[in-house]
Protein backbone atom coordinates (compact mmCIF):
# COMPACT_ATOMS: atom_id res chain seq x y z
CA UNK A 1 0.00 0.00 0.00
CA UNK A 2 1.65 3.22 -1.01
CA UNK A 3 1.33 5.80 2.10
CA UNK A 4 -1.97 6.91 1.95
CA UNK A 5 -3.59 10.24 3.21
CA UNK A 6 -6.13 10.29 5.63
CA UNK A 7 -8.72 13.18 6.40
CA UNK A 8 -10.50 13.33 9.74
CA UNK A 9 -13.94 13.83 9.78
CA UNK A 10 -15.85 16.29 12.29
CA UNK A 11 -19.29 16.10 12.80
CA UNK A 12 -22.38 17.42 15.16
CA UNK A 13 -25.40 15.98 14.87
CA UNK A 14 -25.30 13.17 12.83
CA UNK A 15 -23.68 15.95 9.83
CA UNK A 16 -19.86 16.14 8.73
CA UNK A 17 -19.17 19.94 9.32
CA UNK A 18 -18.40 21.91 5.96
CA UNK A 19 -14.54 22.01 6.84
CA UNK A 20 -14.60 18.37 6.58
CA UNK A 21 -16.12 18.25 2.89
CA UNK A 22 -13.09 21.35 2.10
CA UNK A 23 -10.31 18.73 3.54
CA UNK A 24 -11.65 15.62 1.56
CA UNK A 25 -11.87 18.24 -1.38
CA UNK A 26 -8.49 19.25 -0.60
CA UNK A 27 -7.15 15.38 0.76
CA UNK A 28 -8.56 14.27 -2.96
CA UNK A 29 -6.48 16.95 -4.50
CA UNK A 30 -3.12 16.61 -3.25
CA UNK A 31 -4.05 12.22 -3.84
CA UNK A 32 -4.06 12.77 -7.06
CA UNK A 33 -1.37 15.13 -7.64
CA UNK A 34 0.94 12.80 -5.62
CA UNK A 35 -0.24 10.26 -6.73
CA UNK A 36 -1.32 8.45 -3.37
CA UNK A 37 -4.48 6.52 -1.93
CA UNK A 38 -6.52 8.78 0.50
CA UNK A 39 -8.93 7.58 3.01
CA UNK A 40 -11.55 8.78 5.44
CA UNK A 41 -11.49 8.80 8.61
CA UNK A 42 -14.66 8.52 11.34
CA UNK A 43 -14.66 8.64 14.91
CA UNK A 44 -17.80 8.48 17.26
CA UNK A 45 -20.44 6.01 18.13
CA UNK A 46 -23.32 4.36 16.18
CA UNK A 47 -22.08 6.90 13.07
CA UNK A 48 -22.68 3.96 10.12
CA UNK A 49 -25.05 5.79 8.70
CA UNK A 50 -23.17 8.88 8.28
CA UNK A 51 -20.15 7.10 7.24
CA UNK A 52 -22.41 5.65 4.44
CA UNK A 53 -23.54 8.74 3.41
CA UNK A 54 -19.97 10.07 3.36
CA UNK A 55 -19.03 6.71 1.22
CA UNK A 56 -21.56 7.73 -1.48
CA UNK A 57 -20.57 11.31 -2.03
CA UNK A 58 -17.11 11.16 -1.96
CA UNK A 59 -16.65 7.24 -2.93
CA UNK A 60 -13.85 6.88 -1.04
CA UNK A 61 -12.86 4.32 1.74
CA UNK A 62 -14.40 5.43 5.18
CA UNK A 63 -12.63 4.06 8.34
CA UNK A 64 -15.10 3.54 11.05
CA UNK A 65 -14.20 3.95 14.61
CA UNK A 66 -17.23 3.01 17.16
CA UNK A 67 -17.07 3.22 20.87
CA UNK A 68 -19.58 4.33 23.09
CA UNK A 69 -16.71 6.64 24.35
CA UNK A 70 -15.94 8.27 21.38
CA UNK A 71 -19.79 9.50 21.74
CA UNK A 72 -18.69 12.81 23.14
CA UNK A 73 -15.52 14.15 21.98
CA UNK A 74 -12.24 14.53 24.52
CA UNK A 75 -8.92 14.55 23.53
CA UNK A 76 -8.23 11.10 25.49
CA UNK A 77 -9.98 9.07 23.48
CA UNK A 78 -9.36 10.73 20.38
CA UNK A 79 -5.77 10.76 20.74
CA UNK A 80 -5.86 7.00 21.78
CA UNK A 81 -7.89 5.52 18.88
CA UNK A 82 -6.05 7.88 16.10
CA UNK A 83 -2.75 7.29 17.10
CA UNK A 84 -3.39 2.99 17.07
CA UNK A 85 -4.48 3.51 13.64
CA UNK A 86 -1.69 5.82 12.68
CA UNK A 87 0.87 3.03 13.77
CA UNK A 88 -1.83 0.35 12.44
CA UNK A 89 -1.76 2.28 8.60
CA UNK A 90 1.49 4.72 9.12
CA UNK A 91 -0.02 7.03 6.82
CA UNK A 92 1.48 9.58 5.03
CA UNK A 93 -0.01 12.38 6.26
CA UNK A 94 -3.43 13.26 8.34
CA UNK A 95 -5.81 16.18 7.17
CA UNK A 96 -7.99 17.92 9.82
CA UNK A 97 -9.57 20.43 9.79
CA UNK A 98 -8.72 24.04 11.98
CA UNK A 99 -11.46 23.53 14.25
CA UNK A 100 -11.65 24.21 18.24
CA UNK A 101 -11.56 20.33 18.75
CA UNK A 102 -8.59 19.85 16.23
CA UNK A 103 -6.84 22.90 18.23
CA UNK A 104 -7.58 21.16 21.09
CA UNK A 105 -5.85 17.60 20.28
CA UNK A 106 -4.22 17.61 17.37
CA UNK A 107 -0.95 18.95 18.84
CA UNK A 108 -0.77 16.24 21.71
CA UNK A 109 -1.88 13.63 18.63
CA UNK A 110 1.24 14.81 17.30
CA UNK A 111 3.26 15.06 20.28
CA UNK A 112 2.57 11.17 20.98
CA UNK A 113 3.58 10.28 17.59
CA UNK A 114 6.91 12.36 17.79
CA UNK A 115 5.56 14.31 14.27
CA UNK A 116 4.69 17.85 13.39
CA UNK A 117 1.90 19.87 12.81
CA UNK A 118 1.45 23.12 10.64
CA UNK A 119 -2.11 23.78 11.91
CA UNK A 120 -4.50 26.62 10.04
CA UNK A 121 -3.06 25.97 6.49
CA UNK A 122 -4.38 28.52 3.65
CA UNK A 123 -2.56 27.12 0.66
CA UNK A 124 0.16 25.00 -0.08
CA UNK A 125 2.88 24.65 -2.58
CA UNK A 126 4.23 21.45 -4.33
CA UNK A 127 6.98 21.49 -6.88
CA UNK A 128 7.09 17.89 -7.90
CA UNK A 129 9.21 17.17 -5.11
CA UNK A 130 8.38 18.87 -1.82
CA UNK A 131 5.00 19.74 -0.42
CA UNK A 132 4.68 23.00 1.92
CA UNK A 133 2.12 24.78 3.49
CA UNK A 134 0.97 28.07 3.76
CA UNK A 135 -0.03 30.41 7.00
CA UNK A 136 -0.77 33.07 7.96
CA UNK A 137 1.46 34.92 10.92
CA UNK A 138 1.72 38.06 12.99
CA UNK A 139 -2.17 38.61 12.95
CA UNK A 140 -2.37 37.54 9.26
CA UNK A 141 0.00 40.76 8.17
CA UNK A 142 2.75 38.07 6.98
CA UNK A 143 2.15 34.51 5.13
CA UNK A 144 4.81 31.43 6.25
CA UNK A 145 5.61 28.63 4.49
CA UNK A 146 6.64 25.29 6.50
CA UNK A 147 7.56 22.25 5.65
CA UNK A 148 7.88 18.99 7.66
CA UNK A 149 11.33 17.42 8.64
CA UNK A 150 11.79 14.08 9.55
CA UNK A 151 9.64 10.83 8.41
CA UNK A 152 5.82 10.25 8.12
CA UNK A 153 3.31 10.94 9.20
CA UNK A 154 2.75 14.05 9.18
CA UNK A 155 0.00 16.14 10.58
CA UNK A 156 -1.67 19.37 9.11
CA UNK A 157 -4.89 21.26 9.98
CA UNK A 158 -6.66 23.09 7.20
CA UNK A 159 -8.27 26.89 8.01
CA UNK A 160 -12.20 27.20 7.31
CA UNK A 161 -12.88 28.37 4.38
CA UNK A 162 -9.66 28.12 2.69
CA UNK A 163 -9.45 25.50 0.72
CA UNK A 164 -13.49 25.00 -0.72
CA UNK A 165 -12.23 25.62 -3.79
CA UNK A 166 -11.20 22.05 -4.32
CA UNK A 167 -15.02 20.00 -4.91
CA UNK A 168 -15.54 16.59 -3.64
CA UNK A 169 -14.87 14.24 -6.41
CA UNK A 170 -16.58 10.60 -6.51
CA UNK A 171 -13.89 8.47 -6.48
CA UNK A 172 -13.99 4.79 -7.48
CA UNK A 173 -13.24 2.80 -3.88
CA UNK A 174 -16.35 3.17 -2.23
CA UNK A 175 -16.18 1.01 1.27
CA UNK A 176 -16.78 0.97 4.49
CA UNK A 177 -14.03 -0.27 7.08
CA UNK A 178 -14.49 -1.36 11.00
CA UNK A 179 -11.33 -0.43 12.44
CA UNK A 180 -10.14 -1.05 16.28
CA UNK A 181 -11.57 1.69 18.79
CA UNK A 182 -10.05 -0.69 21.97
CA UNK A 183 -10.07 2.04 24.86
CA UNK A 184 -9.61 1.18 28.40
CA UNK A 185 -11.66 3.02 30.59
CA UNK A 186 -8.49 4.69 32.24
CA UNK A 187 -7.76 6.38 28.90
CA UNK A 188 -10.73 9.11 29.87
CA UNK A 189 -9.21 11.00 32.49
CA UNK A 190 -11.89 13.97 32.14
CA UNK A 191 -15.78 14.13 32.70
CA UNK A 192 -17.81 16.22 30.39
CA UNK A 193 -19.90 17.98 32.28
CA UNK A 194 -22.22 19.09 29.73
CA UNK A 195 -22.47 22.14 26.68
CA UNK A 196 -24.06 25.04 27.23
CA UNK A 197 -24.98 28.40 24.93
CA UNK A 198 -24.15 31.47 25.84
CA UNK A 199 -26.71 32.56 28.73
CA UNK A 200 -27.56 36.09 27.65
CA UNK A 201 -30.37 37.22 24.91
CA UNK A 202 -29.28 36.33 21.53
CA UNK A 203 -28.44 38.70 19.32
CA UNK A 204 -28.87 37.80 16.20
CA UNK A 205 -26.90 39.33 13.36
CA UNK A 206 -27.02 36.81 10.32
CA UNK A 207 -30.49 38.69 9.30
CA UNK A 208 -28.71 41.90 9.48
CA UNK A 209 -28.60 43.60 5.70
CA UNK A 210 -25.97 46.05 7.23
CA UNK A 211 -23.40 45.93 10.29
CA UNK A 212 -20.88 48.05 11.92
CA UNK A 213 -18.72 46.60 13.97
CA UNK A 214 -16.08 48.34 16.17
CA UNK A 215 -12.36 46.94 17.57
CA UNK A 216 -9.77 47.63 19.68
CA UNK A 217 -9.10 50.57 17.71
CA UNK A 218 -11.80 52.53 19.39
CA UNK A 219 -10.20 52.49 22.70
CA UNK A 220 -12.63 52.45 25.56
CA UNK A 221 -16.64 51.21 26.30
CA UNK A 222 -17.25 55.04 26.76
CA UNK A 223 -15.77 55.59 22.86
CA UNK A 224 -17.56 52.99 21.35
CA UNK A 225 -20.69 54.72 21.44
CA UNK A 226 -19.83 56.23 17.87
CA UNK A 227 -20.18 52.95 16.76
CA UNK A 228 -23.43 52.02 18.51
CA UNK A 229 -24.66 55.85 16.87
CA UNK A 230 -23.22 54.68 13.04
CA UNK A 231 -24.99 52.11 13.40
CA UNK A 232 -28.37 53.54 14.41
CA UNK A 233 -28.31 55.95 12.20
CA UNK A 234 -28.11 53.32 9.64
CA UNK A 235 -30.39 50.89 10.79
CA UNK A 236 -27.75 48.02 11.13
CA UNK A 237 -26.84 45.16 13.40
CA UNK A 238 -24.07 45.97 16.02
CA UNK A 239 -20.97 43.67 15.54
CA UNK A 240 -17.46 43.76 17.13
CA UNK A 241 -14.14 41.73 17.39
CA UNK A 242 -12.78 39.92 20.10
CA UNK A 243 -10.95 42.44 21.99
CA UNK A 244 -14.28 44.68 22.47
CA UNK A 245 -16.45 41.86 24.56
CA UNK A 246 -13.19 40.56 26.17
CA UNK A 247 -12.78 44.40 27.57
CA UNK A 248 -16.74 44.61 28.35
CA UNK A 249 -17.89 47.15 26.01
CA UNK A 250 -20.41 45.00 24.45
CA UNK A 251 -21.57 41.55 25.38
CA UNK A 252 -20.25 38.51 23.76
CA UNK A 253 -23.61 37.89 21.84
CA UNK A 254 -21.94 40.82 19.42
CA UNK A 255 -18.65 39.13 18.72
CA UNK A 256 -18.47 37.96 14.86
CA UNK A 257 -15.61 35.65 13.55
CA UNK A 258 -15.14 31.83 14.71
CA UNK A 259 -16.52 31.99 18.44
CA UNK A 260 -19.11 34.29 17.82
CA UNK A 261 -21.47 34.85 14.72
CA UNK A 262 -20.54 34.53 11.21
CA UNK A 263 -22.44 36.66 8.86
CA UNK A 264 -22.58 37.88 5.22
CA UNK A 265 -24.61 41.40 5.06
CA UNK A 266 -25.21 43.50 2.16
CA UNK A 267 -22.81 46.09 3.50
CA UNK A 268 -20.25 45.78 6.71
CA UNK A 269 -18.58 48.71 7.98
CA UNK A 270 -15.29 47.50 10.27
CA UNK A 271 -13.78 50.69 12.41
CA UNK A 272 -10.67 50.35 13.97
CA UNK A 273 -10.59 46.28 13.16
CA UNK A 274 -6.97 45.16 12.67
CA UNK A 275 -8.74 41.79 10.70
CA UNK A 276 -7.45 39.15 13.10
CA UNK A 277 -7.87 36.05 10.86
CA UNK A 278 -10.61 34.74 13.98
CA UNK A 279 -12.62 37.83 12.91
CA UNK A 280 -12.09 37.37 9.15
CA UNK A 281 -13.90 33.86 8.88
CA UNK A 282 -16.36 35.37 10.70
CA UNK A 283 -17.46 38.20 7.73
CA UNK A 284 -15.45 38.07 4.80
CA UNK A 285 -18.18 36.51 2.87
CA UNK A 286 -20.21 39.97 3.39
CA UNK A 287 -21.15 41.71 0.25
CA UNK A 288 -19.14 45.01 0.50
CA UNK A 289 -16.76 45.37 3.41
CA UNK A 290 -15.69 49.07 4.41
CA UNK A 291 -12.42 48.65 6.22
CA UNK A 292 -11.98 52.05 8.70
CA UNK A 293 -8.66 52.05 10.23
CA UNK A 294 -5.63 53.73 11.19
CA UNK A 295 -2.94 51.67 10.24
CA UNK A 296 -2.33 51.05 6.27
CA UNK A 297 -1.04 47.28 7.02
CA UNK A 298 -3.88 46.07 9.07
CA UNK A 299 -4.85 42.64 7.13
CA UNK A 300 -8.72 44.18 7.11
CA UNK A 301 -7.80 45.90 3.94
CA UNK A 302 -6.95 42.74 2.02
CA UNK A 303 -10.46 41.99 2.02
CA UNK A 304 -12.25 45.13 1.84
CA UNK A 305 -13.95 46.80 -1.25
CA UNK A 306 -13.36 50.40 0.04
CA UNK A 307 -10.42 51.14 2.80
CA UNK A 308 -9.76 54.85 4.31
CA UNK A 309 -6.19 54.97 6.27
CA UNK A 310 -7.34 56.97 9.32
CA UNK A 311 -8.46 57.85 12.80
CA UNK A 312 -11.91 56.30 13.14
CA UNK A 313 -12.71 59.23 15.29
CA UNK A 314 -12.76 61.26 12.94
CA UNK A 315 -13.94 59.81 9.94
CA UNK A 316 -17.35 57.88 11.80
CA UNK A 317 -18.70 60.93 13.18
CA UNK A 318 -18.93 62.80 9.79
CA UNK A 319 -20.16 59.14 8.47
CA UNK A 320 -22.87 59.83 10.91
CA UNK A 321 -23.34 63.08 9.77
CA UNK A 322 -23.36 61.75 5.94
CA UNK A 323 -25.53 58.75 6.97
CA UNK A 324 -28.36 61.13 8.83
CA UNK A 325 -28.47 63.29 5.44
CA UNK A 326 -29.38 60.27 3.24
CA UNK A 327 -31.55 59.12 5.53
CA UNK A 328 -33.83 62.35 5.69
CA UNK B 1 -1.13 25.83 44.92
CA UNK B 2 2.60 26.05 42.74
CA UNK B 3 1.60 27.43 39.49
CA UNK B 4 3.76 27.87 36.66
CA UNK B 5 2.40 30.73 33.58
CA UNK B 6 4.07 30.66 30.43
CA UNK B 7 4.88 34.04 29.00
CA UNK B 8 5.93 34.49 25.52
CA UNK B 9 7.09 37.93 24.17
CA UNK B 10 5.87 39.14 20.93
CA UNK B 11 5.89 42.24 18.29
CA UNK B 12 3.46 44.90 19.03
CA UNK B 13 0.33 44.59 17.37
CA UNK B 14 0.95 47.38 14.97
CA UNK B 15 3.91 46.76 14.12
CA UNK B 16 5.24 47.12 10.22
CA UNK B 17 7.64 44.04 9.53
CA UNK B 18 10.63 43.50 7.62
CA UNK B 19 11.98 40.46 6.36
CA UNK B 20 15.02 39.33 7.27
CA UNK B 21 18.12 38.65 5.44
CA UNK B 22 17.48 34.86 5.23
CA UNK B 23 13.95 35.23 4.42
CA UNK B 24 12.42 33.14 6.79
CA UNK B 25 11.66 35.52 9.95
CA UNK B 26 11.30 39.39 10.87
CA UNK B 27 13.58 41.90 11.48
CA UNK B 28 13.50 42.52 14.90
CA UNK B 29 15.69 45.75 15.16
CA UNK B 30 12.59 48.86 15.77
CA UNK B 31 10.00 46.74 16.37
CA UNK B 32 8.38 47.06 20.14
CA UNK B 33 7.75 44.02 22.18
CA UNK B 34 4.99 42.99 24.53
CA UNK B 35 3.66 39.67 26.11
CA UNK B 36 1.65 37.79 24.29
CA UNK B 37 -2.21 38.91 24.92
CA UNK B 38 -3.52 35.41 26.10
CA UNK B 39 -0.57 35.12 28.26
CA UNK B 40 -1.12 38.47 30.01
CA UNK B 41 -4.77 36.92 31.00
CA UNK B 42 -3.22 33.35 31.92
CA UNK B 43 -0.99 35.40 34.63
CA UNK B 44 -3.70 37.32 36.15
CA UNK B 45 -5.65 33.83 36.65
CA UNK B 46 -2.47 32.81 38.35
CA UNK B 47 -2.16 35.58 40.42
CA UNK B 48 -6.31 34.95 41.01
CA UNK B 49 -5.90 31.04 42.01
CA UNK B 50 -2.69 31.84 44.27
CA UNK B 51 -4.78 34.59 46.46
CA UNK B 52 -7.26 32.36 47.02
CA UNK B 53 -5.41 29.35 47.19
CA UNK B 54 -1.90 30.63 48.62
CA UNK B 55 1.72 28.93 47.09
CA UNK B 56 3.48 30.29 44.66
CA UNK B 57 2.91 31.65 40.82
CA UNK B 58 6.56 31.59 38.69
CA UNK B 59 6.37 32.66 35.58
CA UNK B 60 8.57 31.08 32.96
CA UNK B 61 9.81 33.17 29.59
CA UNK B 62 12.31 31.80 26.67
CA UNK B 63 14.06 34.38 24.49
CA UNK B 64 17.07 36.78 24.68
CA UNK B 65 17.18 39.96 27.27
CA UNK B 66 14.35 41.30 25.47
CA UNK B 67 11.68 38.87 27.49
CA UNK B 68 13.12 39.98 30.53
CA UNK B 69 10.73 43.21 30.01
CA UNK B 70 7.87 40.95 29.50
CA UNK B 71 9.55 38.65 32.92
CA UNK B 72 9.67 41.76 35.22
CA UNK B 73 6.23 43.33 34.72
CA UNK B 74 5.06 39.74 35.58
CA UNK B 75 7.02 40.11 38.63
CA UNK B 76 6.16 43.45 39.47
CA UNK B 77 2.22 42.49 39.02
CA UNK B 78 2.62 39.87 41.79
CA UNK B 79 4.36 36.63 40.25
CA UNK B 80 6.69 35.57 42.82
CA UNK B 81 10.02 34.21 40.63
CA UNK B 82 10.60 33.70 37.19
CA UNK B 83 12.45 31.11 34.99
CA UNK B 84 14.09 33.07 32.38
CA UNK B 85 15.40 30.12 29.31
CA UNK B 86 17.80 31.69 27.30
CA UNK B 87 20.51 30.90 24.59
CA UNK B 88 21.20 31.51 20.73
CA UNK B 89 21.08 27.52 20.67
CA UNK B 90 16.67 28.23 21.39
CA UNK B 91 16.55 30.45 18.32
CA UNK B 92 14.45 28.32 15.47
CA UNK B 93 13.00 26.09 17.80
CA UNK B 94 9.54 25.00 16.76
CA UNK B 95 6.85 24.57 19.94
CA UNK B 96 7.69 20.59 20.36
CA UNK B 97 11.37 21.62 21.14
CA UNK B 98 10.50 25.36 23.55
CA UNK B 99 7.56 22.34 25.04
CA UNK B 100 10.73 20.27 25.90
CA UNK B 101 12.90 23.03 27.27
CA UNK B 102 9.73 23.55 29.79
CA UNK B 103 9.45 20.28 30.74
CA UNK B 104 12.96 19.96 31.75
CA UNK B 105 12.84 23.58 33.28
CA UNK B 106 10.36 22.08 35.46
CA UNK B 107 11.97 19.00 36.85
CA UNK B 108 13.31 20.20 39.85
CA UNK B 109 9.93 22.08 40.65
CA UNK B 110 6.61 20.70 41.67
CA UNK B 111 4.12 22.43 40.30
CA UNK B 112 -0.05 21.36 40.27
CA UNK B 113 -1.08 23.63 37.32
CA UNK B 114 0.75 24.95 34.19
CA UNK B 115 -0.91 28.07 32.59
CA UNK B 116 -0.44 29.68 29.43
CA UNK B 117 -1.99 31.79 26.56
CA UNK B 118 -4.15 29.89 23.79
CA UNK B 119 -1.84 30.71 20.94
CA UNK B 120 0.45 33.40 19.96
CA UNK B 121 -0.19 36.11 18.29
CA UNK B 122 3.00 36.33 15.95
CA UNK B 123 3.45 32.58 14.89
CA UNK B 124 0.08 31.39 16.23
CA UNK B 125 0.92 27.44 16.20
CA UNK B 126 -1.15 27.19 19.28
CA UNK B 127 0.83 23.94 20.84
CA UNK B 128 3.16 24.61 23.38
CA UNK B 129 0.93 23.68 26.29
CA UNK B 130 -0.70 20.27 24.82
CA UNK B 131 2.52 19.35 23.72
CA UNK B 132 4.21 19.91 27.00
CA UNK B 133 0.97 18.06 28.56
CA UNK B 134 1.74 15.19 26.31
CA UNK B 135 5.44 15.06 27.60
CA UNK B 136 4.14 15.13 31.70
CA UNK B 137 1.86 13.29 31.05
CA UNK B 138 -0.73 15.82 32.57
CA UNK B 139 -4.11 16.51 31.77
CA UNK B 140 -4.76 19.31 29.64
CA UNK B 141 -7.68 21.56 28.79
CA UNK B 142 -7.29 24.45 25.88
CA UNK B 143 -9.61 27.95 25.32
CA UNK B 144 -10.53 27.78 28.58
CA UNK B 145 -12.69 30.64 29.79
CA UNK B 146 -13.27 29.66 33.48
CA UNK B 147 -11.74 27.97 36.05
CA UNK B 148 -13.01 26.28 39.38
CA UNK B 149 -10.58 24.63 41.45
CA UNK B 150 -11.52 21.45 43.68
CA UNK B 151 -8.77 21.35 46.10
CA UNK B 152 -10.32 18.58 48.70
CA UNK B 153 -11.00 16.05 45.00
CA UNK B 154 -7.42 17.87 43.22
CA UNK B 155 -9.75 18.59 39.83
CA UNK B 156 -10.76 21.74 38.35
CA UNK B 157 -13.81 22.06 36.47
CA UNK B 158 -12.86 24.33 33.73
CA UNK B 159 -15.14 26.10 31.03
CA UNK B 160 -14.01 26.16 27.38
CA UNK B 161 -15.03 28.23 24.68
CA UNK B 162 -16.34 26.21 21.48
CA UNK B 163 -17.14 27.57 18.55
CA UNK B 164 -20.78 29.35 17.44
CA UNK B 165 -21.35 30.83 21.17
CA UNK B 166 -21.04 26.90 22.72
CA UNK B 167 -19.31 25.74 25.96
CA UNK B 168 -18.31 22.95 27.10
CA UNK B 169 -17.95 22.56 31.32
CA UNK B 170 -15.32 19.75 31.49
CA UNK B 171 -13.85 18.41 34.74
CA UNK B 172 -10.24 17.38 35.19
CA UNK B 173 -7.45 16.06 37.56
CA UNK B 174 -5.03 17.88 38.88
CA UNK B 175 -1.93 18.41 37.82
CA UNK B 176 -2.99 19.87 34.71
CA UNK B 177 -2.00 22.10 31.64
CA UNK B 178 -4.73 24.67 30.95
CA UNK B 179 -4.50 26.98 27.68
CA UNK B 180 -6.35 30.22 28.52
CA UNK B 181 -8.43 32.34 26.09
CA UNK B 182 -8.83 36.28 26.26
CA UNK B 183 -11.34 37.78 27.82
CA UNK B 184 -11.08 35.55 30.91
CA UNK B 185 -10.67 38.32 33.41
CA UNK B 186 -9.48 41.57 33.52
CA UNK B 187 -5.81 41.38 34.13
CA UNK B 188 -4.30 44.18 36.51
CA UNK B 189 -1.61 46.64 36.33
CA UNK B 190 1.41 46.64 38.13
CA UNK B 191 1.79 48.94 41.07
CA UNK B 192 4.55 51.53 41.55
CA UNK B 193 4.93 48.94 45.23
CA UNK B 194 4.65 46.21 42.89
CA UNK B 195 7.43 47.41 40.86
CA UNK B 196 9.86 47.94 43.93
CA UNK B 197 9.21 44.48 45.31
CA UNK B 198 9.56 42.85 41.74
CA UNK B 199 13.30 44.74 42.33
CA UNK B 200 14.30 41.87 44.94
CA UNK B 201 12.19 38.94 43.19
CA UNK B 202 14.58 35.98 42.10
CA UNK B 203 14.98 35.24 38.14
CA UNK B 204 16.69 32.25 37.42
CA UNK B 205 18.64 31.82 34.06
CA UNK B 206 18.29 28.52 32.87
CA UNK B 207 20.81 28.13 29.43
CA UNK B 208 20.13 24.58 27.12
CA UNK B 209 23.61 23.58 29.18
CA UNK B 210 22.09 23.78 32.30
CA UNK B 211 18.71 22.06 31.24
CA UNK B 212 20.96 19.26 29.86
CA UNK B 213 19.82 19.83 26.18
CA UNK B 214 22.03 18.78 22.94
CA UNK B 215 22.34 20.93 20.98
CA UNK B 216 20.81 18.70 18.40
CA UNK B 217 17.76 18.81 20.40
CA UNK B 218 17.20 22.57 19.76
CA UNK B 219 16.61 25.05 17.55
CA UNK B 220 15.93 24.40 13.81
CA UNK B 221 17.71 20.76 13.84
CA UNK B 222 15.18 20.15 16.90
CA UNK B 223 12.35 20.80 15.12
CA UNK B 224 9.66 18.77 13.57
CA UNK B 225 8.30 21.52 10.95
CA UNK B 226 10.71 23.87 9.04
CA UNK B 227 9.97 27.66 8.35
CA UNK B 228 11.04 27.77 4.59
CA UNK B 229 10.16 31.23 3.40
CA UNK B 230 8.43 34.60 4.83
CA UNK B 231 6.68 37.08 2.62
CA UNK B 232 3.61 39.41 1.88
CA UNK B 233 0.52 37.59 1.36
CA UNK B 234 -1.06 39.02 -2.06
CA UNK B 235 -4.22 40.96 -1.84
CA UNK B 236 -7.42 39.21 -1.60
CA UNK B 237 -9.02 41.64 -3.33
CA UNK B 238 -8.82 44.98 -5.41
CA UNK B 239 -9.53 47.69 -2.59
CA UNK B 240 -10.69 51.11 -3.17
CA UNK B 241 -8.82 53.05 -1.52
CA UNK B 242 -9.99 56.48 -0.45
CA UNK B 243 -7.61 59.15 0.02
CA UNK B 244 -7.98 62.47 1.90
CA UNK B 245 -8.97 64.74 5.03
CA UNK B 246 -10.90 62.25 7.32
CA UNK B 247 -13.97 64.52 6.39
CA UNK B 248 -13.62 64.58 2.85
CA UNK B 249 -12.92 60.51 2.41
CA UNK B 250 -16.05 59.93 4.55
CA UNK B 251 -17.85 62.01 2.43
CA UNK B 252 -16.74 60.21 -1.15
CA UNK B 253 -17.19 56.91 1.15
CA UNK B 254 -20.79 57.40 1.63
CA UNK B 255 -21.09 58.53 -1.74
CA UNK B 256 -19.42 55.25 -3.72
CA UNK B 257 -21.56 53.10 -1.22
CA UNK B 258 -24.67 54.78 -2.56
CA UNK B 259 -23.67 55.31 -5.91
CA UNK B 260 -20.89 52.31 -7.09
CA UNK B 261 -21.89 49.83 -4.57
CA UNK B 262 -25.72 50.75 -4.28
CA UNK B 263 -25.67 49.31 -0.20
CA UNK B 264 -27.41 52.28 0.59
Amino acid sequence: MSEEILVLIEHRGGKARAISWEAIGFGQKLAGLLNREMAVVLLGHEVDALAAEMTQRCGQAVLVASSPQLESYTPEAYCAVLSQLVCQRSPWLLLLGHTYQAIDFAPRLAAMLGRGLIPNCVDFRWDGTQLTFVRQVFNGKLNLEVGFKGSPPHLVSLQQGAFSAYDVQSASNPKLVHVDAALTPEVLKRKVLGILKTAQGQVDLTQADIIVAGGRGLANKEKFQIILDLAQVLGAGVGASRPVTDGGWLPKEHQIGSSGQTVAPKLYIACGISGAIQHLVGMSNSGCIVAINKDPNAPIFSIADYGIVGDVFKVVPVLIEAAKEIRK
Amino acid sequence: MQILVCLKQVPDKDSRYKIDSAGTGIDEEDLVFETNESDQYALEEGLRLREKFGGEVVLLSLGGERVLKSIKNGLAMGADRALHLTGSEFQGSDASVVASAIRRAMATEAFDLVLTGVQSDDLGFGQTGTILAELLGWVHATIVVEIDIQPETRTVRVKRELESNLFEQVEIPLPAVLAIQSGINQPRYATLKGIMQAKKKEIKTLTPAILGMQPGDLGSTGSRVDHRRLFFPEKRKQTVMIEGEPEEAAKRLVEKLRKEARVL
